[in-house]
């Protein structure tokens, strides 16, 4: 048993809500273990916290950063080495992760979400009886 | 484990770190760059000689052992990044801003100079040619086929 929070490989699948003629990118992500849980930090350049969606369904943490174009109207693009773009991915959870206290910052374009080690998952001692 | 193949991928395909967009309006330039993970102290940006220069460093893994990595994708370290400026910016009045990992860079066009007339003159009716065509004989005769004095 996996229980490692893991992509779900479905980054960028289709949201009811977004504008179809948005482009889409899969942030890159480092996911490392603390002493309370797994840190999960993400890289979301543009995105305000206004501009941010991050929820937990049933067993899936799902993120959304909304990118704002960066240039006024009346500018013309002359050069472009990257795409602007929301920025979509989720993950499934393992049974571990306490959902009621995940919690995030922001950080200069880095969003860090906290997945916490729930105490339930605390190894239980089963006593066996010997007949 | 740590994978390192995102961190490299950059290099790999030579593509040069940050990535730039420049945009164009009348009045300016405006180049983006996104540098998630840099802190606006740490961002040096640099004008001379009508280049400039980015340099910073994104985030590192401060006191965070490789063994509790189950996943890094995230690129790290120092960077530089050198472009040749367009001609006719302003380069006093060059402003940067640095808000949620997007840097902006406005760059002033200079205005476009007035164009100035320049008086051409003709030479064959100033008054200077004439002269010096006076005091070069030589040139006036070249052409005449020379003629003896006449001896009576």
């Amino acid at each position: 048993m996996n229980n490692e929070a893991l992509p779900t490989g479905e980054h960028g699948s289709r949201r009811e809500d977004a504008a179809p003629a948005r482009w889409v990118r899969t942030p890159p992500i480092d996911i490392f273990e603390t002493d309370e849980g797994l840190m999960l930090r993400a890289d979301l350049p543009g995105v305000t916290v206004e501009g941010l969606d991050l929820q937990v369904q049933d067993n899936r943490l799902t993120l959304l950063g909304r990118v704002t174009p960066p240039a006024p109207e009346d500018a013309r693009l002359i050069h472009q080495e990257y795409h602007v773009g929301d920025f979509m991915r989720s993950f499934i959870l393992s049974d571990d992760v306490d959902h009621d206290r995940i919690s995030a910052k922001l950080i200069n374009g880095v969003l860090e979400v906290l997945l916490p080690r729930s105490p339930r998952a605390e190894p239980r001692r089963i006593s066996v009886k010997v007949q | 484990m740590k994978s390192v193949d995102m961190v490299f991928e950059g290099l790999r395909l030579g593509r040069p770190f940050p990535a730039l967009n420049v945009f164009a309006t009348d009045r300016e330039y405006l180049i983006t760059a996104e540098l998630p993970g840099c802190e606006p102290e740490t961002l040096d940006v640099q004008v001379a000689n009508g280049e400039l220069t980015l340099r910073g460093e994104r985030s590192l893994h401060a006191n965070i052992p490789e063994e509790r990595f189950r996943r890094s994708e995230r690129p790290s370290g120092p960077w530089e990044r050198t472009i040749s400026l367009p001609e006719r910016i302003d380069e006093q009045n060059i402003r940067a801003e640095f808000t949620n990992g997007l840097l902006k860079l406005y760059l002033p066009k200079l205005p476009v100079a007035a164009a100035r007339q320049i008086r051409v003159l003709d030479l064959n009716q100033s008054s200077v040619a004439a002269s010096v065509a006076d005091q070069n004989p030589q040139n006036q005769l070249s052409n005449v086929p020379s003629t003896p004095p006449s001896s009576t």
